[in-house]
């Protein structure tokens, strides 16, 4: 039962009457069931659309039916350039309307449609460079700047509700094409907006996902902590694949702050590369740490978790130490003693300087209580608590 | 689509047809205007050189007849770096000052050109080891004839272009293996030639990216996203270690490791000393807190890199530690430690670079 050209465009318009924002942008999504429809795919569109349909929804339909066409052909780059005259003129269509935002859902259809043709497109295209994402980017800037200047009208009906879905379209771009530097514009857009509260919860979610991997990148540990439980704990439960994504830049930030997941928690999401990690640096095992992360280096580094997990070493050092002190079973500990370990471990070549060197700046971030005498080469622990839990720091 | 965008760029590109070192029109207006740099008289009468001028409005840059094509501004670099570099006549702050503008004007006719990547790396790559040697060698002179936070500027901008493009080459140029290519690299390699020639060593700059940016994590992304080749150059691997143990502040492996550098590599970590020392301190104070031990003060001399013993006592001074048993030793108390206090500026004076004259600089490879 497949509808005519002529059927399409009237139920088109009558969405577009009707104001039904959900329904419109089903009917001209790229991934609903008419892109199937064989009878929208003639070979001239444009002259049976045009006087048909009110303007200027008449565009956006020419368009559309242009990109279905051309992604039937596998034309990836022309269905990608037709995309892009459909977010132009579904900016058009939200300019002309003062006062209402019904129509973002059919913005936010022709946005992630964009997306996912440039993404298609320039797979499909050799040596683009990240060029055709770029460029869709700028297409969402045009959408986003549209609503961020939507400010005068009341809370209901403002544009400005649109901002989270575009800056989170935009930042999983600026992630794939590695242009993590244009993110900081958005991010202080969206965090000063009044309208936190009112975006949807898993618009949240993935703004804070994005925002907490930032931070990662940025080495500022306990924003992407906050972020990323945030987006952990209330992301559903049913999205396994999400949830997973979230725990791959989770585990190393929490690990470094002294929290270690469960293997449990590793086996459900099938995440064991971190096993090995966490019982080598339980353990103080260094020369255990370089062979995970050799054995690992393609994941580590894809994830961008590679410099973290070298951070991980310093845990390792402690833990290390702290195996030593329970051995010795005394407050006062040769600093040889630390160095024997420290080459027992792997580091082979540790000298006695270095190896002071290590212990000074646990002290310094407070992971060991106590003090150094250079003249007895010892490490003077406290009493009570020399190695206070890495999760109370 | 993206083909399109090109064809369009391209036709937009201008080429430059002036073959002088200076336009004509510049030249004229100058010996009027009396506007002659003192390094511009030579011996044998005047040789000018395009000079640096800022874009503004109603200004036309993009004339073909005042910008000199690749060919023209290598001989620039060539003469400026190699030749105007040995005149002992002026003040050293007068030459840099000089050479800076002359190289910043090569890189406006490069920008205005839109000059291809493997033409960019090669006018690049000498420029850098320029800004890097004088930003060591001047570093102490005082700052109305030597302004460090500008060198510093034009030598990033020049880094972030040149990798720029080595980024454009990796994603062009699969790695070439024939013979040819081979038997190539050999006759360049031509050691009976008379004068120095330039070329470009890509790990020496990558290295000195990481260097020159020890407290910012992005260069070491950067390294870790790097095609095998160039990340398994030893130079380069060294460059990483030593800002792995910046990161953790393990301040003797980056003093030891740094013994490894090269003169020019070397010399961008010294400019980090002073840095380097103060953290260390902080931590030192923490860690050897206490009333009545000490640290020997040879001990921080050799720790820490400084040059005399007199130097780590006035140092320790001015970040609030007491010295104690005739001066040998230095008293650690975390709470006497002076953080808001500004930065000494005492530098490492042991780099081989002090030795060596700028040609020498631009030509050893690593």
């Amino acid at each position: 039962m497949q509808i005519s050209l002529n059927h399409y465009i009237q139920s088109v318009e009558r969405m577009y009457r009707l104001f039904d924002g959900e329904e419109l942008s089903r009917l001209l999504s790229l991934r609903d069931v008419h892109v199937g429809n064989k009878n929208l795919r003639s070979s001239d569109i444009a002259s049976l659309v045009e006087g048909n349909c009110v303007a200027p929804l008449d565009e956006v339909i020419i368009c559309h039916l242009l990109c279905v066409k051309a992604l039937h052909e596998k034309e990836y780059l022309e269905a990608y350039s037709h995309q892009r005259q459909c977010v132009v003129a579904v900016v058009r269509i939200l300019q002309n309307q003062k006062e209402q935002n019904w129509c973002l859902p059919l913005m936010y259809t022709a946005c992630l449609d964009l997306r996912l043709v440039a993404q298609k497109a320039e797979a499909t295209a050799a040596q683009s460079e990240g060029k055709i994402l770029e460029k869709a980017a700028e297409s969402l800037l045009s959408c986003f700047r549209v609503c961020a200047a939507d400010n005068r009208t009341s809370d209901e009906d403002t544009k400005r509700l649109g901002m989270l879905y575009l800056v989170n379209q935009l930042l999983k771009v600026y992630f794939r094409i590695n242009a993590l530097h244009l993110c900081k514009p958005l991010i202080r857009a969206i965090d000063s907006s009044p309208l936190w509260h009112q975006f949807p919860l898993a618009q949240q979610i993935t703004y804070r996902y994005f925002v907490g991997r930032k931070a990662m990148f940025d080495s500022d540990y306990s924003t992407a902590e906050s972020y990323l439980s945030f987006a952990f704990q209330k992301c559903h439960r049913n999205s396994h694949k999400n949830k997973r994504l979230i725990l791959t830049y989770l585990i190393p930030v929490k690990m470094l702050l002294g929290y270690m997941p469960t293997v449990g928690l590793l086996e459900k999401y099938d995440l064991l590369q971190f096993l090995e990690l966490i019982s080598t640096v339980k353990n103080g095992d260094l020369r255990g740490i370089d062979s995970v992360m050799e054995k690992h280096e393609s994941f580590f580094i894809s994830a961008g978790i590679y410099l973290i997990v070298e951070k991980l070493k310093i845990i390792a050092y402690r833990n290390l130490f702290k195996k030593v002190y329970l051995e010795e079973n005394n407050h006062q500990i040769d600093i040889a003693n630390f160095q024997a370990a420290l080459q027992m471990m792997g580091e082979e070549d540790m000298s006695s300087d270095e190896t002071q060197c290590i212990v000074a700046n646990l002290i310094y971030q407070g992971k060991i209580k106590g003090y150094i005498s250079y003249q007895h080469k010892k490490v003077v622990v406290s009493k009570q608590n020399a190695f206070p839990p890495l999760s109370s720091l | 689509m993206s083909n399109n965008d090109n064809s369009v760029e391209n036709g937009l590109t201008i080429h430059g047809t002036c073959m002088e070192l200076c336009p004509t029109e510049e030249v004229t207006l100058r010996m009027k205007e009396k506007l002659v740099h003192v390094l511009e008289v030579t011996s044998s009468g005047h040789k000018l050189v395009k000079s640096f001028c800022r874009s503004a409005a109603n200004s036309n840059l993009a004339v073909p007849r005042m910008l000199r094509p690749f060919g023209v501004l290598s001989d620039t670099v060539h003469y400026l770096l190699l030749e105007l570099s040995n005149r002992t006549d002026v003040k050293m702050s007068v030459l840099y000052d000089f050479l800076d503008d002359r190289l910043r004007a090569v890189r406006q006719d490069m920008t205005i050109q839109r000059l291809p990547p493997e033409q960019c790396v090669i006018l690049l790559e000498p420029m850098i080891r320029f800004y890097v040697y004088y930003g060591y060698r001047l570093y102490n002179h005082p700052i109305s004839e030597y302004d460090p936070v500008l060198n510093r500027k034009h030598l990033l901008e020049c880094i972030k272009w040149f990798l720029n493009c080595c980024d454009k080459l990796d994603s062009t140029q699969t790695v070439q293996c024939d013979i040819n290519t081979i038997i190539g690299n050999f006759n360049s390699l031509d050691i009976c030639k008379t004068s120095p020639e330039l070329y470009y060593d890509r790990i020496l700059i990558e290295s000195l990216y990481i260097l020159s940016n020890l407290d910012d994590i992005h260069p070491l992304h950067r390294y870790l996203a790097l095609p095998g080749h160039v990340k398994k150059a030893s130079a380069l691997k060294l460059a990483y270690y030593i800002a792995l143990a910046n990161m953790n502040n393990n301040y003797v492996r980056v003093l030891k490791l740094s013994k490894h550098l090269c003169p020019l590599t070397f010399s961008v970590l010294s400019l980090y000393l002073p840095t380097l020392q103060r953290k260390a301190l902080h931590a030192m104070s923490h860690a050897y807190n206490s009333k009545h031990l000490v640290v020997p003060v040879e001990v921080l001399k050799q720790w820490l890199a400084f040059n005399t013993l007199e130097e780590v006592r006035a140092i320790c001074i001015h970040y609030g530690m007491s010295l104690v048993r005739e001066k040998d030793g230095i008293c650690f108390e975390k709470a006497k430690f002076k953080n808001n206090v500004e930065q000494h500026r005492q530098l490492c004076f042991q780099a081989k670079i002090l030795q060596l004259k700028l040609d020498e600089v631009l030509s050893y490879t690593i």
